[in-house]
């Protein structure tokens, strides 16, 4: 038994589900904005590293690791909220490139401040989790504290999200206001607060995930560390189709895994090559991704 | 009538082209400066003369596209002899730029896609040059120029292939992540495009014989080199912006615009939709190579890590602000673009920001982001529309 938990295959498979769940994350807040306004958000990795400096560098000296968390959670509700009222909000109803041109702005402009503030350099957060990984009969299985908190909190995340969304009255008029806003607005639901709502979730989910990323021992919090990561993560959206929540997990997590596999195997160059030609093949194959079951046409 | 009138000015064009080289050779100090005056004045004469005859621009659009593309190469080649290395250097980076936007304008503004891996394609000219000129010195400029334009179009076919079929933002998505990809696609064939230190020229580009010998010895060879860069260069961007707008006005060019406004009239109409926008990618892509290509040319070498995300979003934000889907946004941008560098240090000098600190190394990002945010919200067609609706707004008032 123990042999085969420290085994090549189990060690790829453990440390790929630790990425997984970050791209899963990243993924879900896209299809998150995606679903309520039809805007795919190129600073959905950027908001929330802004969010993050602002929670976990700026009261660094004065509180513990999880007071700082939920700063940060609280500053990316407010990025996302800020943001929509602010700039989204005009941008509804203008061609397809408009929203896309001005969150590729934010997203540099965001990056820029937060290189200016608090320069380039990696910032450390210390934590309550040691990123060594456990060992079993002498040799390491790929599984430390620090990945099994990175995958509880990513699950216990996806699970609200769900709840939220499936058993709540708030989910019921979330998910009205996205599918048929003008119907919604008939039967009473505020459809604006609602989109406003869909980006402050958004935001915290993404703040929630930037911070697992930034409290990595080996990556630390730097204005660029989403940038690869919001690749990723968006090509497991493509994949799972942009639709579709479950599907941007699902997605997430194989992705995380099969590019384990190709980092382990082959080498960590081929890495984003091959999420490249995943997303190339899948969009060939089921262009509205696999996990979405109708593919109505807007007219 | 317009017969006599055709051979009255092919008269005065003549007269006029006689007297400037007479006056030229007469006033010249020197052979050389004499034949480049001369040889300029009667090239700009002749083609404003084309130019200025009535009716022509509807009766032959592309002789009088061509009679505006020769008066401005005429003119901006001329300028070259004057400048110095340092301007000319600019102006070179700067055209090769330009074509790289009118890439990005085109796609936009004739199909409505956007693309934020014009720096990952221009990476992919600039090393299709370098790796070419490795193991086949000897190739002309041209046939390595059309080499590095085939191989972007052939990158822009595979990437455009499954993503300009749909519909939504797939397009701007998968063109991001080819851009952060680049660097570790081009570590992953290092033996090949010497990975994130580059590739050199093994010779670099001079100008031809007659061309130095032009020169007398007091100018120094550098100066002659990088006229000559900027010279190709600006040929090339004369001859792609005539192209373009050649394309641009062509049944392919309104099919694009038509697909842009509505998709499904120009389905109905006939168009197909998936060939015409994996057309426009393409071509967005060879254009892109095409700038990255001249800039290997110019540098005489290439490095990978230029053509990163950062670069893409500077190109779209220069697209954007000169106006998208516009001829002269595209040159607005090209000429920004050389010259941002210069007007962001002179801003650093003076407003007292730290030129070593933080901030100052972030500006240029900030400022290109927030002026993209900004256009986008409050003139969605930059400069040149910003221009064209005071310019609209005027001639109503003159005619009440």
């Amino acid at each position: 038994m123990d042999a085969f938990l420290t085994s090549r295959i189990i060690s790829d498979i453990l440390a790929g589900l630790t990425n997984g769940v970050i791209y899963g994350l990243v993924a879900l807040s896209l299809v998150l904005v995606w679903r309520s306004t039809r805007i795919l958000n190129f600073a959905q990795g950027a908001m929330p590293m802004f969010a993050a400096y602002v929670g976990m560098v700026v009261f660094a000296h004065e509180l513990g690791y999880w007071p700082l968390v939920g700063i940060s959670i609280l500053a990316g509700f407010t990025v996302g909220g800020v943001t929509e009222r602010v700039l989204v909000r005009h941008l509804y109803g203008k061609p397809e490139i408009n929203p896309i041109v001005v969150m590729v702005g934010f997203l540099i402009v965001l990056e820029g401040v937060a290189a200016a503030i608090w320069s380039t350099t990696p910032r450390g957060i210390p934590n309550p989790f040691s990123p060594i990984d456990w060992q079993l009969g002498g040799k390491p299985v790929s599984l430390s504290p620090f990945s099994v908190y990175e995958i509880v909190t990513g699950l216990v995340v996806m699970t609200l999200i769900a709840v939220l969304f499936r058993f709540t009255k708030l989910g019921l008029q979330l998910r009205a206001s996205a599918l048929a806003p003008e119907v919604s607005r008939l039967l009473g639901v505020r459809v604006g607060r609602m989109l406003t709502l869909g980006w402050i979730l958004s935001t915290g989910v993404g703040t929630i995930c930037t911070v697992l990323v930034a409290s990595n021992f080996f990556t630390g919090l730097t204005p660029q560390v989403m940038d690869g990561i919001f690749a990723f993560g968006f090509i497991a959206a493509a994949v799972g189709g942009l639709d579709s929540p479950v599907g941007a997990i699902v997605a997430g997590v194989s992705i995380g895994i099969i590019l384990q596999f190709v980092g382990d195997y082959v080498n960590s160059n081929a890495i984003i090559l091959t999420a490249l030609i995943i997303l190339i093949v899948s969009l060939m194959v089921r262009p509205n991704g696999l996990f979405t079951k109708s593919s109505a046409r807007r007219v | 009538m317009q017969w006599i009138l055709a051979r009255r000015r092919v008269a005065v064009t003549a007269g006029l082209v006689v007297v400037a080289v007479v006056v030229t050779a007469l006033t010249a100090s020197s052979v050389r400066d004499g034949v480049a005056l001369g040889v300029a004045l009667a090239v700009a004469i002749t083609g404003v003369a084309t130019l200025t005859i009535a009716g022509l621009r509807e009766a032959h659009p592309v002789l009088a596209r061509a009679a505006l593309t020769v008066v401005v190469l005429d003119a901006s080649l001329f300028a070259t002899y004057f400048f110095s290395s340092i301007t000319n250097f600019n102006l070179a980076i700067g055209a090769a730029m330009s074509i790289v936007l009118l890439g990005l304008s085109f796609l936009t503004g004739a199909s409505g896609q956007i693309s934020l891996g014009n720096s990952a394609f221009m990476g992919v000219g600039a090393l299709a040059v370098a790796i070419w000129a490795n193991h086949h010195a000897s190739t002309p400029i041209v046939v390595t120029l059309l080499i590095a334009v085939v191989s972007g179009a052939l990158v822009g076919l595979l990437l455009g292939l499954p993503a300009t079929r749909l519909r939504g933002p797939y397009l701007a998505g998968m063109t991001l992540a080819f851009a952060v990809a680049f660097t570790a696609i081009v570590n992953s064939f290092s033996s090949w495009t010497g990975g994130d230190a580059g590739l050199q020229l093994p010779t670099a580009v001079t100008p031809p014989n007659w061309l130095s010998s032009l020169f007398n010895a007091q100018t120094s060879l550098l100066t002659v080199n990088t006229m000559w860069l900027a010279d190709i260069t600006i040929v090339v961007t004369g001859v792609a912006f005539f192209f373009m707008a050649n394309l641009f006005a062509s049944r392919t060019g309104r099919a694009m615009r038509l697909i842009r406004d509505n998709d499904v009239a120009a389905e109905l109409v006939g168009v197909s939709l998936p060939r015409t926008r994996v057309i426009a990618f393409m071509v967005s892509s060879a254009y892109a190579a095409l700038g990255g290509a001249l800039w290997t040319l110019i540098n005489n070498s290439v490095s990978p890590p230029t053509y990163s995300l950062a670069l893409s979003i500077t190109i779209l934000s220069l697209v954007v602000i000169g106006g998208i889907g516009t001829i002269p946004g595209a040159l607005i941008g090209g000429l920004i673009y050389a010259y941002s560098t210069n007007v962001i240090s002179w801003f650093t000098a003076h407003t007292g920001i730290n030129p070593q600190g933080n901030l100052a190394s972030q500006l240029p990002g900030i400022i290109f982001g927030g002026l993209l945010i900004l256009t986008m919200l409050f003139a969605p067609m930059g400069i040149v529309g910003a221009v064209r609706r005071l310019w609209a707004k005027r001639r109503v008032r003159s005619a009440t």
